[in-house]
């Protein structure tokens, strides 16, 4: 069916934006607003050059996720150095976001500026989609799993106790920050060809609100909770149109109530492996024999 | 070099408003050390507010920005008691604290634009006509923009400076802490401070709202003060007043002499200059995470 | 006389008008074992921050290795061979035991990044190399049946413990002990001192010693030399015996307890 090809399509490049911004905000602990300006970065840039410079499809795709992810290093290089507070990082993410849009807006000549970018042929399909999904996940398992995600996380929970330990801050800030911009910029190129359009107006606020909140809801330190916020967030507001104004009063809302209540989110801290199955038969084990296992085992 | 003259004069209007905002924000942070992201909501709150006084109630214009301070000032009250002050209480992670105000900033947001919607509204004309002054001329209602913006921000200075209150308030900004167990009220100073919040949203959004329109996105500038006050020094009150009329002017330049399109990027750029040679800004606060 | 690993020359700290750290000397050999003692506010955690690079001297020079490091970023100390534990315990709490360790392994990781994309031997490798290590650091401070807790579970000794083994994860050459003891009673101490001097013994470290448990200093600096600093001011310097009776030092400092706690 058409209309389920199409929840999952837009439900499937949610997934990998978010995963960007669980990288960036979920483990490296690193706020950020600004992820619309870098779907919109990797959209442009992927239609463009596919039109215009006729770069094969995932060449482009590709390419628009380095494009993104290289403008992301602007800001990241000068609000990450000095040890500056979070703030400098959210406020320059922000700004360039809207900057970006207005720049688009203004743009005229093949991006068409506020009337679009008309022309870009939908070759995104849900082959495609399952399949970039896949692999964003994939890569951004093995990321975290490895040194340098342990060291986001260690960098999100105590900087300086971190760098004592060695751990290069702005490196490891920075590295984060591509990886992420890089797969917004890549979500964003899959959006542009699969509606055969872009307009400024696609990535407002309310699209870094969407990706804030897949990851508020989905949990912190997690890739699971954040790919099923994120799909879900997709697929409740199509199938429920009313939601659909509603929507961002109720995640503001429940943003709130969240970080008062349950700051973590719904899977925060699980991890993609099957230590849980692992935790239970032990739990089970300990209910039922004589051995003294010492609390929750959990490996990363 | 009249043009030049006259691009100065608006420039200096412009930053006067957004130095109530960038004030604000800086006033927040050098206290609390957090971006209060609801502060868009505030503004847009206060521009509405105004716009109903006056074209729904029919209230003369300072009646009005007096409505306006009182609805704005108990929202943003509200938020710091609702959605700030319980996680400062359990010293959340500033991610934490970030995420909670961005939330109630949407909320709010889309609140009104879902009640209101999301039409352009004017304001009926307060008053209209330009001084001139040597070939120099300003909007009267920029110039009284201006002006009031500078009597705001004078009263708010000797408020911070001569008042036993306002010391309460610059000793919290240093070291809250202390300032607590010296005997200063920790919950009457977020009152205060947020009360002022509110005045300077207020204030700011029924100007801003005056100047340009109404709509649920006008405070997006907050966003510009925000850089404006990092330009000058975050959680430097002067610095922030510094920053806001530098950018004013430069802004304005932009627009006047290369094109009004780049404005947001020049200003941006400006911020990654700064934050690259002077990451503590114009006046040298000091920025880093606390060790 | 060997160069000595670290060296302190004249150095003085400022925050704004106040001098935290006044025209202090001081030097450590290869592998001496020495401590730094004072009343609070004395400046010693200063000193610490100091060579670890998280705040810089208003005058004077930093030696360490013959070289100076006055400036250097506390990361790239930490892989010249300073580490450190903290007064406040800096664990990670979220993590657990086997991770806190692991990150002292980890914080220069051992491949590039497109590597942690995918796995390639070389990842795989140091991966194993890590666990192996992090396996043998428990097994100096007894923490392997708490591998995978936790870290803010543990009870607070076990804590102190874990700090103890994720800085000797970076294999340093200095290591900092910050007020290892705080907080322990009698035999916590006495557990503590034989960690530490095992440590010393096998890994042959160069170890400064904050502490304010004077049984644990003058125990384990047996040999060795304390400095005694007080208001930012080295006061005194030398064997336990001798300081113990240095009338500057009683007065600003040791006073009442002499009896239980001089060395016989």
């Amino acid at each position: 069916m058409g209309y389920i090809n199409t929840i999952i399509i837009l439900g499937g490049i949610s997934v990998v934006a978010a995963l960007g911004v669980a990288i960036l905000t979920g483990y490296t602990g690193l706020f950020t607003f600004g992820h619309s300006g870098f779907m919109a970065l990797g959209a442009y840039m992927a239609a463009f050059s596919y039109m215009q410079w006729h770069i094969p499809f995932g060449i482009a795709l590709l390419l628009g996720g380095i494009f993104a992810g290289a403008c992301s290093l602007i800001i990241g290089y000068p609000t990450f150095r000095s040890n500056l507070t979070g703030d400098y990082f959210a406020i320059a993410t922000y700004g360039f976001a809207e900057a970006i849009r207005l720049i688009l807006n203004n743009l005229y000549g093949v991006t068409g500026g506020a009337y679009g970018f008309t022309g870009i042929p939908s070759l995104t399909n849900l082959p495609i989609t399952l399949v970039v999904v896949a692999i964003a996940l994939f890569g951004a398992h093995r990321f975290v799993t490895s040194q340098y995600g342990k060291n986001c996380v260690a960098v999100s929970q105590d900087a300086v106790a971190a760098q004592m330990m060695g751990v290069n801050i702005l490196k490891t800030k920075l590295i984060s920050l591509f990886i992420s911009a890089f797969y917004a910029g890549v979500a964003g190129a899959l959006f542009g060809f699969y509606m055969a359009y872009l307009s400024p107006s696609m990535f407002t606020l309310s699209r870094s609100s969407d990706l804030l909140a897949a990851v508020v809801f989905g949990g912190m330190q997690s890739l699971i909770g954040p790919v099923l916020a994120a799909f879900i967030l997709v697929a409740v507001p199509e199938l429920l149109r009313f939601f659909t104004e509603w929507r961002l009063i109720v995640y503001g809302a429940l943003f709130v109530i969240t970080m008062i209540f349950r700051p973590q989110g719904l899977l925060g801290y699980t991890e993609m492996n099957f230590a849980f199955l692992r935790n239970w038969y032990q739990k089970l084990l300990k209910k039922t024999g004589p051995e003294a296992l010492a609390g929750t085992p959990r490996e990363g | 070099m009249t043009l030049f003259l006259q691009q100065v004069v608006s420039g200096i209007s412009i930053g006067a408003v957004y130095s109530l905002l960038a004030v604000g924000y800086a006033l927040v942070y050098s206290v609390y050390n957090f971006t209060n992201w609801a502060f868009d909501a505030f503004m847009v709150t206060g521009a509405f507010a105004g716009f109903f006084a006056i074209s729904v109630f029919h209230l003369p214009f300072w009646a009005a920005v007096a409505f306006s301070i009182g609805m704005t000032v108990a929202l943003s009250v509200l938020i710091e008691t609702g959605a700030y002050r319980p996680l400062r209480m359990r010293n959340a992670p500033r991610l934490f604290m970030m995420i909670s105000a961005m939330g109630a900033n949407i909320a709010i947001i889309n609140t009104i634009n879902l009640v209101f919607g999301g039409a352009f509204r004017e304001f009926p004309e307060i008053t209209a006509g330009t001084f001139t002054v040597g070939g120099v001329s300003i909007g009267k209602m920029d110039l009284i923009a201006g002006i009031f913006s500078f009597v705001v921000l004078g009263l708010l200075w000797f408020f911070l400076q001569r008042t036993k209150a306002g010391l309460g308030i610059r000793a919290s900004s240093l070291d809250m802490v202390t300032a607590g167990i010296m005997g200063i009220n920790n919950n009457t100073v977020a009152f205060m401070i947020f009360g002022i919040t509110g005045i300077l949203s207020a204030v700011s959004g029924i100007f801003y709202g005056v100047k340009y329109a109404v709509f649920p996105a006008l405070g997006v500038v907050t966003t510009k003060a925000m850089i404006a006050s990092i330009i000058g020094g975050l959680g430097s009150l002067p610095g922030a007043v510094v920053g806001s009329l530098l950018l004013g002017i430069l802004e304005t330049l932009i627009s006047g002499y290369v094109s009004s399109v780049y404005r947001d990027l020049f200003s941006f750029t400006v911020l990654i200059i700064i934050l690259l040679f002077l990451p503590n800004g114009l006046m040298g606060a000091r920025n880093e995470e606390k060790l | 006389m060997t160069d000595p690993i670290l060296a302190l020359k004249d150095v003085t700290v400022l925050f704004g008008g106040v001098r935290a750290v006044s025209n202090v000397n001081l030097s450590l050999q290869k592998g001496e074992l020495i401590g730094l003692i004072g009343p609070n506010g004395a400046g010693k955690t200063t000193i610490f921050n100091l060579i670890t690079g998280s705040v810089r001297p208003a005058s004077g020079e930093i030696l360490y290795k013959g070289g100076p490091i006055a400036g250097k970023s506390p990361d790239r100390l930490c892989h010249l061979g300073i580490s450190r534990t903290f007064q406040n315990i800096r664990l990670f709490p979220q993590m657990s035991v086997f991770e806190n360790i692991a990150l002292g392994l980890h914080s220069q990781p051992g491949y590039s990044v497109l590597e942690a994309f995918v796995r390639t031997p070389r990842a795989s490798r140091a991966e194993k190399a890590v666990k192996n290590r992090v396996d043998e650091l428990l097994a100096v401070v007894s923490l392997q049946p708490y591998i995978h807790q936790r870290a803010g579970n543990l009870p607070y000794g076990l804590q102190r413990r874990l700090e103890l083994a994720r800085a000797m994860a970076t294999s340093p050459d200095l290591l900092l002990l910050d007020e290892p003891a705080a907080g322990m009673n009698e035999d916590e101490c006495a557990e503590l001192v034989e960690m530490v001097n095992r440590i010393h013994m096998e890994m042959r470290y160069s170890i400064i010693l904050i502490e304010h448990h004077m049984n644990v200093v003058m125990e384990l600096c047996r040999n060795s030399r304390i400095y005694v600093l007080n208001l930012g001011e080295v006061l005194a310097c030398g064997l336990p015996g001798e300081i113990q009776n240095d009338p500057r030092v009683l007065a600003a400092y040791l006073g009442v307890r002499k009896s239980r706690n001089a060395v016989q």
